[in-house]
């Protein structure tokens, strides 16, 4: 692979987009420790093409450390990670740093609780999604422009505001520049951390409306993590549960909130409800 | 004439460096002498930001440059850097240095005891205006003390690391020529700790005073305690290629510990040495090297901020060269400022005559 | 037993070019390394030398470690052989070297620069060094060397085309004037040094060695002969030098070059051109000397 040319994994597009028996997202052993703490315990994960999987959990769960590894942001000490995509064939944590970075640019995005964590808030928000596209190789500025703009109206941004900087926007225009960034070059995987806490809830309605929209049109598979099950009932079609970095139960949406089986689970569903 | 394309540049040089020498007068040999003994304090600050030990040399620099500081390392440093390295001095060693002056803020008194030496930390500045009208300044003799003190001590930190309150650092075997030299390498990040504590050696006196003092006053967190400070004859050893060890001379060296509480258990120690007797600066660096581990990322108080701009030749420089013409880069800026401004002229022209007419 | 004296070579007040050959052995090594590595930055010690930094030091000591008697060397500063600090530099290389001084581009084997490439073509003989301030490009996105070196490793560019991207946005045209981020033979952004836009087109493919040094930020970098230089330029957008192809120099009445702007009492300006050896030598062939006057790079104001 020459170092300057950026892999080439190209998405299959013919391929059947809503196929839910085949998983897009396999992990299989993945422990961690920070210290002392265990941060992760053997913990599987399989996510279909087209799905949303939820994780909750409380703070400390591991949720969001699992999340940042499924972003190759991080690396477990132990575990395997692979991605459906053509050519990518070998566990993920095994491939180096550039290719790491050249997958994760391409195929995954993300949106972090934190928009200074994903955003220059100072550049234009047609800049952040611009980035994305050029990190592609995308070099006609015409070509940003009306890519960078399809993507932030899909994600329901005013485009008469595009360029804008997103420090001067609200909590939720800033989230979907966000999405308009992580969507811009139609990721094989969405990762949702925690998208809509702090927001006021009016403003989440709104956003988990724009997120549901994009799933059933574009059946982007998504893997979203909250503490709020609210927002994981709104969204997920299964749901993993974690606790002290170990899966406690996983199941259909429906079957996790009306029959939860592990108490802890039970414990969390009841004092929602 | 304008000084960018002076015609004759030559001449225009020659006469301003006549100019500023004229101010400066003759110097010679009974002037640098009377630099080198009267104002010895000085001379060591020199010495140390060139990371020179030649108080004759550094004392002629004063001379030369008038006493501008950055003018006179400069001097120094260029002249440095063209002598060949001729060997690599042994190690020194605590309990080997001729002690003139050694206290500790931590304990009220420690192994070997406090002994004050040299310092003025302790008198009125009392500004003596009397001099100006003839009177003399003569020094008090000093007073012996019936039982002088012991010319080496221990180091307190090493008493520190037997009772576990220090973790000691892991020795590493490296044979003397093997040893970084920032004098004959680039200053990498993240740096060795032998080029740190190199470049916080001959780092600016004030450039270190500054962003050390800033780390003291919370926006570092770090608050240290003067664990050991020495002020110290070191002898230069060399060894022989025979073997025999010997000294060829000696040099003043100040060297500060200064401590901080990191965790319940240990206590953390910062350190900053440099050539010549020099007290800010080793307390404000020691401060900085303590307080490194913890510095929040991209703060100044991190590594490549503190050592990069407390480089007193390059920082001076640069602010210096901003004196040189810069023409051909504003012409380009220029050009491009008014492209733009005709670019979002004929714009605004164009948008007003699509206005629809009221 | 020898005696000391006979051990030593004779004292000499100072090195032959001035630098210790311990220095100069270095970057000869760095130079080599630079060249074989088109456009990525070489770190090396950087000495101290007798001239403060940010003043060419950088640009000085490879000059020094290149130099010999039989040099002859042109040193200009923002295109002037007679600024004073080129007329400085100049004066320093030729008697520490021994080396002859000229402000002809034709005659020079070593041309030290702040800021310009000549406007005449430059040979396989010549080598060009060029000062540079600032060796980062992607100093303005990312403050950290060890950062940015780890942005280079990745040739992850994004960022710098992020700038262009903004500034098209907010003034409808790339503002960037000098020390133009360019890509030099595929693989390495470097900046060019601060010379204007004009200038950058001459080291793509071009027949001299050009050596770029940083002083003060201890770092140098190389555009070997026949090397692609392409500054970043989105592909709908063309890269544009500046507007000088129609002004006319007031000296030599010369058109079609990069110029200086002198204002003028009446509120207007006048124009002479920037590279003062070319100006120079038009003027002398204009009354009459035999002057030899090397081919341009720039012809009727368009890049040849």
């Amino acid at each position: 692979m020459s170092l300057i040319e950026a892999p080439s994994f190209k998405r299959d597009l013919d391929a059947p987009k809503l196929n839910r028996t085949q998983p897009i997202l396999t992990m299989h052993g993945i422990s961690h420790r920070f210290g002392d703490v265990r941060a992760l315990q053997d913990v599987d994960v399989t996510v279909y093409a087209g799905e949303v999987l939820g994780i909750v959990g409380e703070s400390g769960s591991g949720k969001s450390t699992l999340l940042r590894m499924m972003n190759l942001e991080e690396k477990p000490d132990q575990g395997d990670y692979r991605l459906a995509i053509p050519g990518a064939t070998a566990n993920l944590f095994a491939l180096d740093r550039f290719a790491r970075r050249m997958l994760r640019a391409r195929h995954i995005g993300i949106v972090y609780q934190n928009p200074h964590l994903g955003l220059l808030m100072r550049n234009s928000s047609s800049g952040n999604v611009a980035e994305r596209l050029l990190i592609s190789g995308e070099r006609r500025f015409s070509a940003l422009r009306s890519r960078g703009r399809q993507a932030l109206d899909a994600s329901e941004f005013p485009t008469e505001r595009m360029d804008a900087p997103p420090i001067e926007l609200s909590g939720g225009m800033q989230q979907r520049v966000q999405l308009a960034k992580a969507i811009a070059l139609e990721p094989a995987l969405l990762l949702l951390d925690e998208p809509t806490t702090g927001l006021d809830v009016s403003v989440q309605a709104l956003v988990l409306d724009t997120l549901k929209r994009l799933q059933r049109e574009r059946a982007i598979t998504m893997v979203l993590v909250s503490h709020d099950l609210g927002v994981i009932r709104t969204m997920a079609d299964r749901v993993m549960v974690m606790r002290k970095g170990r899966v406690v139960e996983e199941g259909l949406a429906d079957q996790i909130f009306q029959d939860p089986q592990h108490p802890y689970t039970q414990s969390l569903v009841h004092a929602k409800l | 004439m304008s000084y960018v394309a002076a015609r004759g540049g030559e001449q225009a040089i020659e006469q301003s460096e006549r100019l500023y020498r004229e101010r400066l007068g003759t110097i010679d040999a009974t002037r640098v002498d009377a630099i080198a003994r009267s104002l010895p304090w000085l001379v060591d600050r020199i010495m140390g930001e060139a990371s020179l030990y030649a108080p004759r040399l550094a004392a002629l620099a004063l001379a030369q440059s008038g006493g501008d500081l950055y003018e006179a390392v400069l001097l120094l440093r260029a002249w440095r850097t063209t002598q060949p390295r001729l060997a690599v001095a042994e190690p020194l060693r605590q309990d080997k240095l001729f002690t003139h002056r050694r206290i500790s803020a931590a304990f009220k008194d420690i192994p070997g005891g406090q002994i004050l030496g040299p310092t003025l930390d302790y008198s009125h500045r009392i500004l003596r205006t009397d001099i100006l009208d003839g009177a003399g300044l003569e020094p008090e003799p000093v007073e012996m003390s019936p039982e002088p003190a012991p010319p080496h001590q221990p180091s307190l930190a090493s008493w520190q690391k037997a009772q576990g309150l220090v973790v000691d650092f892991e020795r590493q075997d490296v044979p003397k020529q093997d040893i970084p030299d920032l004098t004959r390498e680039p200053l990498l990040f993240p740096a060795g700790r032998a080029h740190r504590l190199q470049s916080l050696a001959r780092a600016d006196t004030g450039g270190l005073m500054a962003l050390g003092y800033a780390v003291m006053r919370g926006y570092g967190p770090s608050h240290p305690t003067v664990n050991e400070l020495r002020l110290v004859e070191a002898d230069v050893e060399i060894s022989h290629p025979r073997g025999t060890v010997f000294s060829a001379g000696r040099v003043r060296v100040s060297q500060a510990e200064v401590a901080s509480k990191a965790g319940a258990e240990t206590i953390d120690l910062g350190f900053c040495a440099t050539l010549g007797w020099n007290e800010v600066k080793i307390i404000a660096g020691g401060t900085l090297d303590l307080n490194e581990p913890h510095a929040t990322k991209g703060s100044p108080f991190e590594e490549e901020f503190f050592l990069s701009h407390t480089e007193p030749v390059e920082g001076a420089g640069f602010c210096q060269h901003f004196k040189l013409p810069h023409y051909v880069t504003f012409q380009s800026t220029l050009d491009a400022m008014r492209d733009a401004r005709r670019k979002q002229a004929e714009m605004a022209s164009q948008a007003a005559a699509e206005e629809p007419a009221e | 037993m020898k005696k000391l004296s006979q051990l030593t070579l004779p004292s000499q007040l100072m090195s032959y070019g001035f630098l210790d050959p311990s220095a100069k052995r270095e970057l000869r090594r760095k130079l080599l390394k630079a060249i074989a590595i088109p456009g990525c930055q070489i770190p090396y010690a950087s000495r101290e030398v007798p001239m403060a930094r940010g003043w060419g030091t950088g640009g000085l000591q490879v000059t020094l470690t290149l130099l010999n008697s039989s040099s002859v060397v042109k040193v200009i500063d923002q295109g002037a052989d007679d600024g004073v600090n080129a007329a400085s530099i100049r004066r320093f290389l030729a008697k520490v070297s021994g080396a002859r001084e000229t402000t002809d581009t034709c005659k020079a084997t070593i041309i030290q620069s702040r800021h310009r490439v000549p406007e005449e073509i430059m040979r396989e003989d010549q080598i060009l060094v060029l000062q540079v301030p600032e060796p980062e490009p992607l100093r303005p996105v990312e403050h950290h060397i060890s950062a940015a070196r780890q942005m280079h490793a990745d040739a992850n560019y994004a960022r710098l085309w992020l700038i262009l991207y903004e500034q098209m946005v907010r003034t409808g045209r790339i503002m960037q004037a000098t020390e133009y981020p360019s890509l030099v033979n595929g693989r390495y952004v470097m900046s060019p040094s601060p010379i204007p836009r004009w200038d950058v087109p001459k080291l793509h493919m071009a027949r001299h060695l050009t050596l770029l040094s940083a002083g003060r930020e201890k770092r140098l970098y190389a555009v070997p002969p026949f090397t692609r230089v392409e500054p970043l330029a989105f592909s709908d957008v063309p890269y544009r030098v500046e507007d000088h192809a129609h002004l006319t120099c007031s000296r030599s009445g010369l058109k079609g070059f990069f110029m200086n702007e002198i204002p003028k009492d009446d509120g207007g300006s006048h124009f002479e051109l920037s590279d003062s050896g070319f100006c120079e030598k038009t003027l002398r062939r204009a009354a009459g000397e035999d002057v030899s006057i090397g081919a341009t790079w720039y012809r009727n104001g368009v890049m040849s």
